[in-house]
């Protein structure tokens, strides 16, 4: 109690600048991109929507007059137990033209006679399967190397759909021409299964849902996610398909907008996902996707930072702020930490709780805000209420800590390329050829 | 009149030769077809040069209904060796010159001797009655085995001569049927000889294995490698990376050349291409194409069937030499008519009221259909109970609602006519036996059904089955 007296009147005794010198880095960083920027895009996003409504209409109205064969490929590697599922959901589906093709990465379970059985029984219109595994990419190609679609639509296996989803997916193609590629509006399915799950979904909400809007909007959106994103046959055939992992859905986001496509999210395309329901396994998936960032961004697609023939200026700050806000001021946090601790040692144990009361309020206030603009909402805002606070815990220290480990083994050991998501043999190649 | 005088003095006058007591007939090419003439021979020779001409009359001589046509003596001379299993098997010895008659005539006369050790007994059912013309020939051959060879001609693709003779080659499934009521009965036991498929709309042995397109069902296709190149992910059919140029691959998203495998690229799996639907696969279909029907069958669809070398019994033994008596189920349950023990206990009823009243008069009739073996063995199984069934009607139809019917077996039935003078029921079963004629004819594209009956007033004072014993053997002698 008495901390908490000595706390409250210590905040109160803290005037404007003290709070600015002292929480610079939310005030000045994060307070500002993760909120101002977002909500007066998503704002704006929300007005513009209503002169976007006929143009949608009559792409919709388009789409369904001209029936585009779409090809929904499904790359994995012992996922058969989710196919019969998968297969079932997508009879659902609003939008039916497009051929089913499921590629085998070398599975080592009952994957391929299930999906044999199924594709005797015309369920799968086709199934591929690699006897010897050669990594994600590799099973992707192979789907896209046999598909007859105008439209690829990349699919995870272990996903569910939306019954107007894939409708919802095309219809950006046809109000924009020269919209390349569209990425669904990933949420989570097991939210209800832990704590780690739970907490998940909530950075689901904001970083996919309204953080991809945003970005979508200010023409900076790098990520199509693999579980559910659309593309342009032609653009992937001048491509030649996806490149190696991990890391594979931003690279093909990349450089389909080094192309000169505009990528699109599409927050009405709602895609389920399972996420990891522990955070040793979390741990794992976080890693690969962070180390991502320096091997793609830093390394093979360093060339957007420079000025040369196929420089583009979106691209230049998607990439900036990408790097800003996942390296640099992850980098730059340290150095606050170091400022905190140096030079406001004696009040550090007013600053932490403080930090966290702030990041809280900031959370709460950004749930409750962003709510009423998400499209579809897995449960009512109070079942996540409860979980906002720990997310300080979750986003601010948890994620930053692997994300740190994540950056100085890619930067400093390559570790992605031991990444046993890849075959070995392939890993070897795109390390010797820098990929 | 011709005369042929061959060694040691054997004399052939008009085909005939005799010799050590036997009465040997020769059919050669300018015999007629017709066998029912050499009933009276007590052997066959057949000259096989016309090997074709050989076999016709070898396969009339054993598919005859009657015994002393199909465990006559046959023998061939002049017979090149052919690979025709009936020719081969069917016959009871070679002779390359009449100087052999000394061998054959002992053949024959051992096959005399076991011809009259057999039991005729009457059996219930076609098969019944197949399967004891098999044991008879067996019987009188000394063969404890059947064994299957494989026919190009046979539908299925192998023959059992002994039985297999008694049908076209297009009906050999029959005789696999019949081979399996046998082992049922506990006649033969099987010991496994090969496994056959047969198509599931004619029973067809003949299939050709192809593997075909999943989505049109097309053989018209091509087989390639996928390749997959490490560096960049690519992956597709080997075609993609062969050069226009030269031998070497490149990589058409790189254009890197394919150095190693193993190294920087590898052959994942094989893709299928269709060359008449334009598709992919990787999993084509396997279909049987049937060559009789050209039915083309999945092959989880198809008929397996058990080749065995089927082996007699004890029982089989000794049914070979004395017959034996079949379940008989088919004919037990056929509308209209009663199964052979009620008969007998309502036959004893009749003699004891026949007994008591001495003025009343009553007979016993039976009816035996000679050839319809042949009919049954065209129509099928399931065919020879309507037949039957059609036949019980007919008869009811044309007598006493008090009457009543019998069937010994499928070709033989026994009526008991109630209040009936022996003449007039003998007039009655005449009419019978024109309307079965008829019924038959008219049915069964002029099949001529051969049927004999016998009628005898019912005594008082025998017992049935003594009245039936001696009404029998008065129609079968």
């Amino acid at each position: 109690m008495r901390f908490l007296d000595e706390f409250i009147n210590y905040m109160s005794s803290v005037d404007a600048a003290k709070l600015f010198r002292m929480f610079w880095f939310f005030f000045i960083f994060e307070f500002f991109r993760f909120f101002l920027v977002e909500i007066s895009t998503i704002i704006f996003w929300k007005f513009d929507s209503i002169f976007r409504k006929k143009g949608i209409a009559d792409a919709r109205l388009s789409l369904i007059k001209n029936q585009p064969l779409v090809s929904i490929i499904v790359p994995g590697r012992n996922e058969g137990k989710h196919i019969f599922k998968l297969v079932n959901s997508l009879k659902e589906q609003t939008y039916q033209n497009f051929e089913l093709i499921v590629i085998d990465d070398g599975s080592d379970d009952d994957t391929a006679v299930i999906c044999r059985n199924l594709e005797h029984r015309g369920m799968i219109n086709a199934f591929y399967r690699n006897d010897v595994r050669g990594g994600k990419a590799s099973a992707a190609n192979l789907g896209l190397r046999f598909a007859r679609g105008e439209y690829i639509i990349h699919f995870d296996a272990d996903c569910s759909y939306d019954r107007d989803a894939i409708e919802n997916i095309l219809v950006p193609f046809f109000y924009n021409p020269k919209i390349g590629a569209v990425g669904g509006n990933v949420q989570v399915r097991n939210y209800k299964e832990s704590l780690c799950a739970t907490l998940q979904a909530l950075e689901y909400y904001d970083t996919i849902s309204i953080g991809r809007i945003t970005t979508s909007e200010l023409g900076i959106y790098r990520v199509i996610s693999g579980a559910f994103g659309a593309f342009k046959r032609e653009a992937l055939d001048r491509l030649g398909g996806w490149d190696i992992g991990p890391g594979l859905d931003g690279d093909i986001t990349v450089k389909i907008r080094k192309l000169g496509y505009i990528i699109h999210f599409e927050p009405t395309a709602v895609c389920q996902t399972s996420v990891p329901v522990t955070f040793d396994r979390l741990i794992k998936q976080r890693l690969r996707w962070d180390k991502s960032l320096i091997r793609f961004r830093l390394r093979k697609h360093r060339d957007v930072f420079f000025p040369n023939d196929s420089f583009k200026f979106s691209n230049f700050i998607s990439f900036v702020e990408n790097v800003t806000y996942n390296l640099i001021l992850n980098v730059k946090w340290y150095f606050y930490l170091f400022d905190m601790v140096f030079n406001f040692t004696s009040q550090l144990v007013f600053i932490i709780p403080m930090n966290i009361v702030l990041y809280t309020v900031n959370n709460f206030m950004k749930f409750l805000v962003f709510s009423p603009f998400r499209d579809r909402k897995n449960e009512g805002i109070t079942y996540f209420l409860i979980y906002i606070p720990l997310m300080v815990f979750y986003f601010g220290y948890f994620l930053r800590i692997v994300r740190t480990v994540a950056y100085v083994q890619e930067l400093f050991f390559k570790a992605s390329y031991k990444d046993s998501w890849n075959p070995a043999k392939s890993s070897r190649q795109a390390k010797a050829l820098k990929l | 009149m011709s005369l042929k005088i061959v060694p040691q003095s054997i004399e052939i006058r008009n085909n005939k030769i005799e010799f050590d007591n036997l009465l040997f007939f020769i059919v050669d090419s300018n015999s007629s077809v017709k066998i029912e003439p050499l009933i009276g021979y007590d052997a066959i020779i057949i000259d096989a040069k016309d090997a074709d001409f050989a076999k016709l009359i070898l396969k009339k001589i054993r598919t005859h209904y009657n015994p002393e046509f199909y465990l006559k003596p046959v023998f061939l001379i002049n017979y090149k060796e052919s690979k025709d299993p009936i020719l081969h098997n069917m016959n009871d010895g070679l002779i390359h010159s009449y100087d052999q008659l000394k061998d054959i005539a002992d053949i024959a006369k051992q096959i005399f001797l076991k011809t009259t050790q057999l039991d005729y007994q009457l059996v219930a059912t076609f098969e019944a009655q197949m399967v004891k013309k098999v044991l008879n020939y067996m019987f009188t051959r000394d063969l404890k085995t059947l064994k299957p060879i494989p026919d190009l001609n046979s539908a299925i693709g192998y023959t059992y001569p002994e039985i297999s003779v008694n049908f076209d080659s297009t009906e050999e499934t029959q005789v696999l049927e019949i081979l399996e009521w046998a082992e049922k009965e506990g006649i033969i036991w099987p010991d496994f000889y090969e496994r056959i498929y047969l198509c599931n709309q004619c029973n067809g042995g003949f299939l050709s294995y192809r593997e075909v397109c999943p989505h049109c069902n097309s053989s018209n296709s091509s087989a390639q490698d996928l390749v997959h190149h490490f560096p960049c992910a690519y992956i597709g059919p080997l075609s993609d990376f062969r050069n226009t140029i030269d031998n070497s691959l490149t990589c058409p998203k790189c254009n890197k050349a394919l150095r190693h495998i193993g190294v920087d690229y590898d052959k994942p799996s094989i893709i299928h291409h269709c060359n008449n639907c334009d598709k992919n696969f990787q999993d084509f279909f396997v279909k049987a194409k049937c060559i009789s029907c050209t039915q083309d069958v999945e092959v989880q669809y198809l008929i397996p069937k058990s080749i065995n070398i089927y082996k007699l019994t004890k029982r089989g033994r000794t049914a070979a030499g004395n017959g034996f008596l079949s379940s008989g189920k088919e004919v037990e349950d056929i509308f209209g008519a009663i199964s052979m023990p009620v008969f007998k206990t309502l036959l004893h009823y009749e003699i004891e009221r026949i007994k008591e009243n001495p003025e009343q008069k009553s007979c016993i009739a039976i009816i035996n259909t000679e050839n319809i073996l042949e009919l049954y063995k065209k129509i099928g199984k399931k065919a020879e109970k309507s037949v039957l069934e059609t036949i019980v009607n007919l008869i009811r139809e044309n007598i006493k609602p008090t009457d009543f019917i019998a069937f010994e077996n499928s070709s033989t039935l026994y009526l008991g006519i109630i209040n009936s003078e022996a003449l007039q029921a003998e007039t009655d079963l005449a009419n019978l036996k024109t309307l079965i004629e008829k019924l038959i004819k008219n049915n069964f594209n002029d099949f001529d059904v051969k049927i004999n009956f016998k009628v005898k007033l019912l005594q008082p004072f025998n017992k049935s089955e003594f009245q039936l014993d001696e009404l029998t053997k008065e129609l079968f002698d």
